[in-house]
């Protein structure tokens, strides 16, 4: 093994600990935090300053909320994905705990996503909601994410729920091309994809920066509240493991070691 | 900002960033609550003899 590798590895290492990725989530938070802010600032003042849309008017301005809350849906689900793969293939420690803390968070950007849709569909499509390909995929992003929350909640075992979940959260990745994708299969209301879409993004410069500022914010956002709820999580492992071997030294037998 | 006021879909654009807003703030204030509960329980955990487990595994 060379000295990098085994530098590497240390430093992945020292990361399954969770006191030292306390540490590390300490230092990084309150830069992280800041950096967000001051995206999502300088996002909203561009956006708030751009020209009305020849079609649209005004309201493509919920464009920069809508689009983010959309890119960061997915995201916190892919994180979720990587989380079941540390689970099931490397059984990483934090990896659960990474997964399941994506969860929450995920869902709301979902809820975001089609509630800001259904706002902006109203004006420019005359409904808010349409059962076409796109928002019902959608709609069943949200509903995945409930289900693996209760899932997470109902099971008590550590162990057995981080697996059961992490499976569950694989299947459930299926639906993330058929989201993706399904505006080119399908015939829907919703249009195509204008930003990551092959010969480079149909939206306007003016449109398009304040867009991929936003969802810099979005993204920085992200990850400050995830590191906050993976956090969290390890408090709650830690109180779990703490309340069991109270129980079990009251009951006068030996505290093993919990697994949490 | 002065640009979208009396203007035709106002309330939608108000809308939308309000509710964008508020399911943010409530996210937010949500984490850094359950963090305060959980460093008061692991406390109190630890004034009644609990090692903390984080030094040996999650």
């Amino acid at each position: 093994m060379t000295t990098d590798a085994i530098k590497k590895t240390s430093g992945l290492t020292a990361l399954a600990n969770p006191t030292r990725f306390l540490a590390l989530v300490r230092i990084v938070l309150p830069y992280l935090a800041v950096l967000t802010v001051a995206l999502l600032g300088i996002g909203l003042g561009m956006g708030f300053s751009v020209p009305d849309d020849y079609q649209q008017g005004r309201t493509v301005r919920i464009m920069f909320v809508h689009v983010p809350s959309v890119w960061m849906a997915m995201g916190a689900y892919m994180v979720m994905v990587s989380g079941a793969l540390g689970v099931l293939v490397w059984r990483h420690p934090l990896a659960d705990v990474a997964a399941r803390s994506a969860a929450p968070i995920g869902a709301a950007f979902t809820f975001l996503g089609l509630a800001t849709g259904s706002i902006w569909g109203r004006p420019m499509w005359g409904t808010w909601w349409v059962w076409d390909a796109r928002l019902t995929s959608f709609l069943v992003l949200l509903i995945i994410y409930l289900g693996l929350i209760a899932l997470w909640n109902a099971v008590e075992e550590p162990a057995k729920s981080a697996r059961m979940a992490a499976v569950v959260v694989l299947v459930g990745a299926l639906n993330i091309p058929i989201i993706r994708f399904s505006v080119e299969w399908f015939t829907t209301l919703h249009q195509g994809p204008s930003v990551v879409r092959a010969g480079g993004p149909s939206l306007a410069p003016h449109f398009l920066y304040p867009l991929l500022i936003m969802g810099l914010a979005f993204l920085l956002l992200f990850l400050t509240l995830h590191l906050m709820a993976m956090r969290n999580e390890i408090l709650r492992r830690q109180i779990r493991t703490g309340q069991r071997k109270a129980a079990r030294s009251h009951r006068g037998g030996a505290a093993p070691e919990d697994q949490a | 900002m002065s640009v979208l006021f009396g203007s035709k879909y106002f309330g939608f654009i108000l809308s939308a960033y309000g509710i964008t807003a508020a399911v943010l703030v409530a996210l937010t204030v949500w984490i850094l609550v359950v963090h305060k509960m959980r460093r008061r329980q692991l406390s109190q955990l630890e004034k009644a003899g609990m090692k903390r487990a984080s030094r040996s595994n999650v």
